[in-house]
Parts: structure tokens; sequence; C-alpha cells
């Protein structure tokens, strides 16, 4: 049976500034994301992971290409209703829970700001309801609704992070870096909130994050991503065991194990751009192995697959 | 036995706050040697940061050393320092830095932004080593050779802004290591880089150990750092370390019911499609005095006697001792997670 495809984004390009400062934060993207699954999309720190998340969530304009959400493209001018539909069934959740939230209203403002937009004709009675049972889902009392976000641990927040982007019924969630600014121990109470939210509402989501590690666990295909390009793109497990480019390595090879045998003899891969060859000889996007792609030239496909 | 550089003995650290007190250091006793690196593992508010500032006397206005000592036997004349009985500043100014360095999390945020890197290391040289400026200069160039800065000459006279944040954290070391210090504190300095610059610094900071025969603690709370880095561990819950070994002992063999939870709920050791292990509950209230072992109410396997009477320290071997009824002869036979047979047989590669 053929994958539903929820999102598809196509040659997507970003760019900040103008003229000589014009900056390419995304270059000719492409992915695609079947419904029901988690997509990690890893990168480090200024690889444009964000702003692609960003672009689809349409708080950064896109430059070029297209993003397809359920076949229609969202990206650019849309019709108003589409617009609507959009803002409700895409969430995001962010990366850091002080300030995603605003300091100055209660939760349960925080939390149904979304409903009092959409479903008009809620009654207080109801509304109150809803907010009561997401905050039940995520693992919180109903009498929290009360209160300042403050008064909440980080953990706590970022799952008034989640009720707020689950109250609207989304088929398809944003989260970029959620657990990232957690603690120990907090990362896989909200880990395993998300996949269990997943399970019970068949939730699609898009997981950005730069750790290899927690990807591992939560992801089924990983794209990676250098410099505003997608290097390469597989199942997770496929990823992580028989990684091809050469950044993929180096980004595994980083990951940190809770082994101190195996971190004495671990081999640091170092990435360097310029082993590239591209000015003869440019890359292209190949399908390395079945559902496995990698940005490479023919000389180094060559190499690799001998590797 | 190496040489004993620090040695803590039953350590108490209270806070005033709004009229109440938080014991947020309960009676530690630790010793650090020589050239070691010392990894202390805990969640936020577990109390590591806290601990490791009283030895710098860079605890806030309303914390107060409450009991036991801290005693410093580093200094170049032989004689041991009691720490926690310096009161002036100025008996601090010998100490801080020039003995014990530090190195913070964020560098956006411990260097200066408006003066040059160069500036900024050089006067922790002039400073510490007593040196002129043309000597100086030439020893910060040194300085930032060692913690792996190309071009050295153009960096420094180049302002934070213009350096990564990897860099920038090169640039904090350098100037802790300008101190001359004997020993260095290491406050999750890579929390906020990224994953392969963290491998990095982490390389950079054991080898600037050998080089300047640093002994270094290491305060983070991501475990896999400290298989990495740590010759030994010391896990720290509620002000209070559960739990000490060889990195070895730690993860192959832990003791503590609080070690298992922290190895356990590790997304490197989790099993996709299943739950991962989270610790249910939350860190006790420090301002209420805790009874008997803080982790028993989060600990489902807790034996009665851990809400009645608090551990002592168990030993396990020479290197390994923990707090956990447990260990006690008395104590019924409780296996500890899969998990932990999986690390030690390599199971997680």
């Amino acid at each position: 049976m053929e994958k539903e495809v929820i999102l598809e984004v196509k040659d997507l390009d970003v760019t900040f500034g103008e003229k000589k400062k014009r900056f390419e934060a995304v270059k000719k993207v492409n992915f695609k994301i079947y419904k029901g699954e988690t997509f990690g999309l890893v990168g480090e720190s200024g690889s444009g992971k964000t702003t692609i998340g960003r672009a689809i969530m349409r708080i950064v304009p896109s430059t070029g290409g297209d993003i397809l959400y359920k076949g229609e493209k969202i990206n650019g001018a849309i019709s108003k209703e589409l617009d609507r539909k959009i803002i409700r069934e895409i969430q995001m959740i962010f990366q850091d829970p002080q300030a995603s939230l605003n300091e100055r209203a209660k939760v349960d403002y925080i939390i149904s700001e979304g409903l009092m937009n959409f479903e008009k004709n809620l009654t207080e009675a109801e509304r109150k309801e809803r907010v009561d049972q997401a905050l039940l889902e995520v693992g919180l009392l109903p009498e929290f609704s009360s209160r300042f976000p403050h008064e909440f641990s980080g953990g706590q927040r970022q799952r008034i992070g989640i009720a707020r982007a689950l109250i609207m019924n989304p088929e398809f969630i944003i989260a970029d870096e959620p657990i990232s600014a957690l603690d120990v121990s907090v990362r896989a109470q909200v880990l395993n909130l998300l996949a269990n939210m997943q399970k019970k509402r068949q939730i699609t989501y898009l997981f950005i994050a730069h750790d290899l590690s927690v990807m591992r666990f939560i992801t089924d295909r990983i794209a990676v991503i250098h410099k505003g390009e997608i290097v390469e793109m597989a199942e997770t497990e496929e990823l992580v065991t028989n990684p091809v480019h050469p950044y993929t390595r180096a980004l595994l090879s980083a990951i940190p194990m809770p082994d101190p045998r195996y971190e004495h003899n671990r081999k640091l891969l170092v990435y360097d751009p310029a082993m590239h060859d591209y000015k003869t000889n440019p890359p292209s996007w190949v399908e390395f192995s079945p559902e496995h792609y990698v940005l490479a030239n023919e000389k180094e496909i060559k190499e690799w697959v001998k590797s | 036995m190496a040489e004993k550089m620090l040695s803590v003995e039953d350590l108490e650290i209270k806070f005033e706050l709004r009229g109440k007190s938080l014991h947020a250091i309960r009676g530690i006793s630790l010793d650090l040697y020589k050239g070691e690196i010392l990894a202390i593992v805990g969640e936020s508010g577990s109390g590591k940061s806290v601990f490791t500032k009283s030895f710098m006397g860079l605890l806030e206005q309303n914390g107060k050393v409450t009991g036991g000592k801290t005693v410093y036997y580093g200094c170049d004349d032989g004689v041991p320092v009691e720490l926690t009985a310096l009161k002036k500043e100025k008996e601090w100014y010998k100490i801080r830095g020039h003995e014990i360095a530090m190195i913070m999390q964020d560098p956006m945020t411990s260097l200066n932004p408006l003066k040059t890197i160069g500036a900024q290391i050089m006067e922790a040289v002039m400073l510490h080593q007593k040196l002129n400026r043309a000597e100086a200069k030439k020893k910060t160039l040194e300085y930032l050779t060692d913690v792996g800065s190309q071009d050295v000459e153009r960096r420094f006279n180049q302002y934070p802004h213009e350096f990564s944040g990897g860099m920038r954290q090169r640039v904090v070391i350098a100037i802790a290591i300008a101190c001359n210090p004997q020993i260095l504190i290491c406050d999750e300095p890579t929390t906020a880089l990224d994953v392969t610059i963290q491998a990095q610094i982490l390389a950079l900071i054991k080898e600037l150990r050998h080089k300047y025969k640093l002994s270094v603690i290491f305060i983070t709370h991501d475990l896999g750092v400290v298989a990495n880095t740590a010759d030994r561990v010391a896990v720290m819950y509620a002000g209070d370390i559960v739990e000490i070994g060889t990195a070895e002992d730690i993860f192959y063999d832990p003791k503590h019911p609080y070690t298992w939870a922290l190895l356990s709920s590790m997304p490197q050791v989790g099993i996709k499609g299943t739950d991962l292990f989270s610790i249910p509950g939350t860190p006790p209230n420090l301002f209420t005095e805790v009874k008997g072992d803080a982790f028993a109410p989060r600990n489902p396997q807790a034996l009665k006697i851990d809400f009645i009477e608090r551990p002592p320290y168990f030993e396990v071997s020479p290197t390994h001792k923990a707090r956990t009824w447990l260990l006690d002869p008395r104590a019924p036979k409780v296996d500890p997670p899969a998990v932990i047979d999986k690390i030690r047989n390599g199971g997680l590669v």
C-alpha cells in the first residue's frame, strides 16, 4: 500500500537579507513526510533546520519552491479558508518553555487562546472542559489552569506548551528541539508523552533536533541537514547503522555514549566540506539503496559504496 | 595513592530565603586527587553548582557554610588552606583563579563583549603570573594556540562576537588556564554547544589536564559526557552524594537506585516504540528536613527503612561506595535494571 503523504517540501529556498547581505539559509530542500510517522531533521546550529520548520509554519516566508500540505500549496498567497484550516491542523511545540509561554497570562488562557479564535460558539463551560481535558492528557491537574507560567517547573511548562498544541486537535505537529532545554529525568517524561500522543491520535511529527541519540529513539526517518542542504536521508536505523555521507558519520561519531570503555576507544571523525570536489563535478540527490538518499557526485558514490 | 588536592568533610550549606532555611548541601565528604577528572552528575537543583561554588567563595549572599570544612592542599608553600574559614574577599583573591579556576556553561555571557579576546586573556596572565606586557602577550598567544585557535595574531585583536560558540568556549578555557590554577572547575561547559563541537571541547579539556597537570571537577547532567571524560564519578541527589566510584564502577556496576534510574532514562539506552524509563515524582523540597533516603519517595522498590533512617555509606570496593540500604547485609536482594547489563556488555553500540 502506498503511504499517504501529509506534507511535501519541494525545492524549498529561504533567503534572508538582500543583495550583498543575501544569505541562503535553506537551499533547494526536498522531503516528504508520511501520515502518522515521526520525521526527524538533524543538524548543527545554523544549519537551517529551524528555518525549515518555521517556513512550514509560515512564520518566515519562503523565497522559492513549494510546501504542499495534503497536496495543497500552503506557502505564498493562499485563500483565507485554507489559512484557517492550516492554523488548526499544523501546530508547533517550541524549544524553550521559559520563553514560549506568555508570562502574564494564566494557563487557562494560554491553552485556550486557539479555541477562542476558532470555535467561537463554545460556551464557557465547554471551553473549561476542553482545557481540563487537555491538561489531564499531558499529565497535569485541571486546577493548574488558574496559575501563571512562573509557578511551574521546566518540564511542566513544556507540558503546557504541548497541551496548547493538542487542544486544536492537530494532525501535524512541528516540535523544534522540544527537550533540549529540559533536565535529564524530565526529558524521558516529555519524550514518552509525545510518543503516546502519537499512538493515541495518529499525529504526524516533524521533530527538529541536533541530538542524534534522541532522534534515534523517537524518529522513523531522519534527514541530515548541513548549511541549508539535506545531505542524507533514510530510515532511522538504516541511517544510524549505515551512514554514507561523511557529515552524517561525523555527527554519529560525536554522540556520547554512557559506556566508558567505548568512549575511550572512540574515534572522532571530523567533517571538512573542502573534501568535496563539487566545482568540476557537481553533486546530485542519489538513491543509494532503497529509501536511502545521499547528496553526492558520481565519483563519491563509487568510493562510498566500497567503504 | 595520588596526592590529595582538596578535601571536603561533612560540608553543610544552607540558604536563608524569605525567613525559611533551605538545606542545599547536606553533609558531603569528598576528596579530589592530583591530575584526575572527577565528574559530578545530578539533576538541576541537586546542588552540584552550589557545592563547587563554595570552593571559590562564590556563594550568594544568603548562602552560608553551616558545618564541615573544605581544605585545599595545592598551595606552592605546601601549607593547607581551610577554605571554609576564609572570610575576607582579599583572602579569596589568593585562591580564586590563581589556585582554583572555573569555566561556566554559557560562553556568550562569560566574556566581556567590549574588550578584545587578547586583552581578556592577557588581563588574567598579567594578574596571576606577574609578567610585563610584552611577555604577557607572548604567553597569551601561546595559550590561544594551546586551546586550538589558528591564526592567533589576528584572533588576539578580535572581539567575542567575531567568534563562534565553540571558539568562545575555547577562549574561556584559555582565560582559566592563564590563571595558572591547580584545580579547574568546569560547570556544564558543553551544554550550550553542538555535539561535534562538544566532542572537540571535551578532547581539549582532557589534553590540557595532562599538559598543565590540572585536577578537574566536571559538572554535568549528561552521562554520555561523563563516560567520555571522567576518571571518577560522584552522583548527586538532593544535596548529597549518593554514590561515588570510578567511571567503570558507576557505569558497569552501579549500586544506588538513583544511579540506576539516571542511566535507564537516557535516550541512548531506550528501545524505540517502548516507553523510556522516567523517574516518577519530583526531587524533595529542601526547605523541609529530608527523612531517610531522599530518593525513597520516587523509588518504587524502596524499603521500609529508607523512609525512616538515612543510609550510611556502604563500601563496595576501595574505590566505590554508595549510600543505600540495599547494600546492608540484611537487605533483600534487588537486581539492577536490565539496562545495566546491556551497558556492561557493550550492547549499546
